[in-house]
């Protein structure tokens, strides 16, 4: 069976909600795991892991540094050198955060390499004011790539003509201002023709749009999605309440 | 583009929802920030820190999409067409810069340049969307929406009185800009993440710590250090930008004409 995108990305919003809520190790490493056995399964573990990895090495390796070493409301002093205290807490306390920050990560980071994007494009579109929104979403994840390329053509241009990037602050300077100008002259340039094209095609029009691509929304989804969102606005009380209770 | 005379006129109730809409997304953003510092949860280092991150998560998030919400519709498609194309200045000239200009990451640049382009409020939905859109590959910067909104309207509003048409005041603007936004940032840095993101930014809040401050004290200390250079280094880069752009290119902008952002083109001239 095929998720309809709004119910995956209400399952991973409300993971990452109550991951956060929870705050306890057990879960956040549990749902780590769901999540990278989930992507396994349908196949984007390639992809994902690495994207992941670029988020989280430096995030968790700054947390260590951050609190392992330097945490003054630490009281178990497990070494010490000079300023650095490494303490027990301090430890415990990068842990948790980076496990949970890690299981936050995870869910949302296999919601978009699995969800497919002109499906979620058809549904926002589909609902009056999200018309926009969705524009904005589907134009960016579109014109990254060729941005991507036309950056390297500039650059190809660029040193034809005999760029060279040499050492130093003001030759980079340069060499980066020979570079995007080009690029962003040609990207508003390129937004100015679209917009003509669009306004001719009735974009900034009110009323409803007719989608070409329709997305079957099952009564059992719509249920599970409610069900989801209340799940979350329940554990996001629950530990507003013991917070209050305990303080 | 002109006003389209065939299709009718927004009501002028759906103008002051708009409004509405707008001033409650401020609030929330105000609200939320003025709880987490004068309340200064003490759960942060100690016990679990998720009650204060979820005020944090939410009322941050919930602030920047009515931002959107209110902001978005009301964009002339020339603004709205604009906003992609930020996006990816975001993110291509963010990465790029990060790979030759060593100690900075400069990830406002095509934000700041629509705010001064379009306008205040094209720069909040863009600041807001940016963080939004860029969360699909990043969620870590999902909770920073409502710094990157604020850093949008604040660049537009300094464009609107003038910090653009003086060479040297947009390097004072953004210097401003980055105390402002680094201050409003920081709790969200330090109640979802416990710290920042990178390594050299961790080793100077660690720096903080190691004399004893809070976590938050830190993390405010390191976002004035490094946010203001930052900032002032992104206005000087899109003033460099707008400057070298045609005069076509520019004055096809009703906000450029309007309030004569750049120097050089007064509103006479347009036609």
């Amino acid at each position: 069976m095929r998720l309809h995108p709004l119910t995956s990305l209400a399952a991973a919003g409300s993971t990452a909600v109550i991951t956060t809520a929870a705050a306890s190790l057990p879960l956040s490493l549990a749902v780590m795991g769901a999540a990278v056995a989930l992507s396994a399964r349908s196949g984007t573990a390639r992809r994902l892991l690495p994207a992941a990895a670029a988020v989280l090495l430096p995030l968790g390796l700054s947390l260590l540094v951050m609190h392992g070493l330097f945490f003054p409301e630490g009281r178990t002093v497990l070494a010490q050198w000079g300023m650095a205290r490494v303490t027990a807490e301090g430890l415990a306390f990068a842990l948790e955060r980076a496990a949970q920050l890690g299981a936050v990560v995870l869910a949302l980071l296999v919601f978009s390499f699995s969800v497919s994007v002109p499906d979620l494009v058809a549904v926002l579109s589909s609902r009056g004011l999200h018309g926009r929104f969705a524009f904005v979403l589907a134009s960016t994840l579109t014109l990254l790539p060729a941005i991507t390329s036309r950056v390297e053509r500039i650059r190809q241009a660029q040193e034809s003509r005999g760029l060279v990037v040499r050492r130093g602050l003001l030759h980079r300077a340069a060499a980066f201002r020979l570079q995007a100008v080009p690029l962003v002259l040609s990207l508003i340039e390129d937004a100015g023709t679209r917009t003509a094209a669009l306004e001719a095609r009735g974009f900034s029009n009110p009323g409803p749009r007719t989608s070409y691509r329709a997305v079957p929304d099952p009564r059992g989804q719509r249920v599970l999605r409610a069900a989801l969102l209340a799940a979350a606005a329940a554990a996001v009380a629950a530990r507003l309440l013991l917070t209050q209770a305990g303080s | 583009m002109s006003p389209s005379l065939t299709m009718p006129a927004p009501a002028p109730a759906a103008a002051r929802k708009r409004r509405l809409l707008e001033i409650l997304g401020a609030v929330a953003i105000a609200a939320t920030y003025i709880y987490l510092v004068l309340n200064q949860p003490a759960d942060i280092t100690g016990g679990p820190g998720s009650a204060s991150a979820l005020i944090a998560l939410s009322g941050f998030l919930a602030g920047a999409i009515l931002l959107i919400v209110a902001v978005l519709p009301a964009l002339p498609a020339s603004s709205v067409v604009l906003i992609p194309v930020a996006l990816v200045l975001n993110i291509v000239l963010g990465q790029f810069v990060g790979s030759t200009l060593v100690p900075f990451y400069l990830d406002a640049i095509g934000t700041v340049l629509i705010a001064v382009l379009a306008g205040p409020a094209a720069g909040a939905a863009t600041g807001a969307l940016s963080s939004i859109v860029w969360s699909f590959f990043n969620p870590t910067v999902l909770p920073f929406a409502a710094g990157a909104a604020l850093i949008g309207c604040l660049a537009g509003l300094a464009a609107r009185h003038g910090m653009f048409r003086r060479f040297y005041l947009a390097p004072v603007a953004g210097f401003v800009t980055g105390i402002i936004g680094g201050v409003v940032s920081a709790p969200v840095a330090a109640f979802v993440f416990g710290g920042t993101s990178g390594v050299a930014t961790g080793a100077i809040v660690s720096a903080f710590r190691s004399m004893g401050d809070t976590l938050l004290a830190a993390i405010t200390k390191q976002a004035l250090i490094s946010d203001p250079m930052d900032k002032a280094i992104v206005f000087t880069v899109v003033a460099v930008l707008a400057y070298a752009l045609p005069r076509r290119a520019r004055l096809q902008f009703p906000f450029v004409r309007r309030h004569r952002v750049l120097a050089g083109t007064t509103p006479g001239q347009d036609s």
